[in-house]
């Protein structure tokens, strides 16, 4: 009988656990020009400091998409350097730190990192933004008595950006090559 | 009261926006909150200063000031919470007002017709004649709406 109990209570816990884990997240909190954000932590492969990439990064000469000045290569992919300032419309900084992005081809120059945080949900954006943000975030975080915006990791660039980064990163747009070598194979 | 009579007399809320006084109909006003820190963030969206947590909801503030050309005044006391509609969705918002709210009825009059769309009609208090807003017109149109008398003297 007891053990029955404690077989039900230790079920019991570990439904509550598991309830706990799919509604909390994990984000990392970054600041940029004062203000801060929240990105999954999941959704970041690696984080450097700028000087740690000085020597890898490779200045691309192009004028249309003006947050993206330089590409760095990691593992043999190229990912594009977004300053995150200009992506938001913030104040000049000094970047120190570059968050390299899983699963995208952007890395994202940033001033600090804050802290890791556990948020237990990620609030809708309200219907009334209707801009830019709405590709920005992936809607907004409680964290203490702060509302923090969660970033959406691909928003940071557009496929027409990516595109046009490619062009003057390579002189042809990626997905021209990987038909090339399709073809020539 | 005739039946006509009746379903012609309706409720508004007068509120101060800066200089100016304004009203919006009761039914979308859902109730004056005491003021708390907004908080801002990067964005794209004209007419949105940021959000506030009320009731533990995120709820947009607008900066309805700027919408009508008013100047927002350091004197804000309450955020006026109201729906707005988007579609076939509604949802709060937060209007910062400067002064008391007041419930009043009335007859809704038609707007001049020099008046831009957003004004819904004209409610006659006292002396004192009100512009009536449609708040989803007002926010959606993102350019300041001069009081009457400015555009008056303008002409």
């Amino acid at each position: 009988m007891a053990s029955a109990a404690r077989e039900s209570a230790s079920r019991t816990g570990a439904k509550a656990s598991l309830r706990r884990a799919r509604r909390t997240q994990t984000v990392v909190l970054f600041a940029v020009a004062n203000q801060m954000f929240a990105i999954a932590a999941g959704a970041v492969q690696e984080i450097r400091s700028t000087d740690s990439l000085g020597g890898a990064a490779i200045e691309i000469d192009q004028i249309e998409v003006s947050k993206v000045r330089h590409t760095v290569q990691r593992g043999g992919r190229t990912y594009f350097v977004v300053n995150a300032g200009t992506h938001f419309g913030l104040p000049v900084t000094r970047p120190t730190l570059v968050l390299i992005l899983r699963h995208q081809r952007i890395a994202v120059l940033i001033d600090r990192i804050e802290r890791m945080a556990e948020i237990s949900g990620v609030h809708p954006l309200p219907l009334a933004f209707s801009g830019d943000e709405r590709r920005w975030y992936c809607g907004l975080a409680q964290v203490d008595d702060l509302v923090i915006p969660v970033i959406q990791p691909d928003g940071f660039l557009t496929e027409e950006e990516v595109r046009a980064l490619d062009l003057a990163a390579n002189g042809t747009p990626l997905e021209s090559r990987i038909e090339e070598g399709a073809g020539s194979a | 009261m005739t039946q006509t009579a009746q379903s012609a007399v309706s409720s508004f809320v007068i509120l101060q926006i800066g200089e100016r006084r304004l009203a919006l109909p009761a039914e979308i006003v859902a109730e004056l909150a005491p003021p708390v820190r907004v908080h801002a963030f990067p964005h794209d969206t004209p007419s949105i200063l940021g959000v506030i947590v009320r009731r533990g909801h995120i709820v947009p503030v607008y900066d309805a000031a700027s919408a009508l050309g008013a100047f927002a005044s350091s004197a804000q006391r309450f955020f006026l919470i109201a729906r707005r509609r988007f579609g076939k969705a509604r949802e709060f918002g937060a209007i910062p007002v400067n002064g008391d709210c007041e419930l009043t009825t009335g007859e809704l009059q038609p707007p001049a017709a020099d008046r831009p769309s957003c004004v819904s009609g004209m409610l006659q208090c006292g002396a004192e004649a009100i512009e009536v807003f449609d708040l989803d017109a007002l926010m959606s149109s993102g350019s300041a709406t001069e009081p009457p008398e400015s555009a008056e003297a303008r002409q």
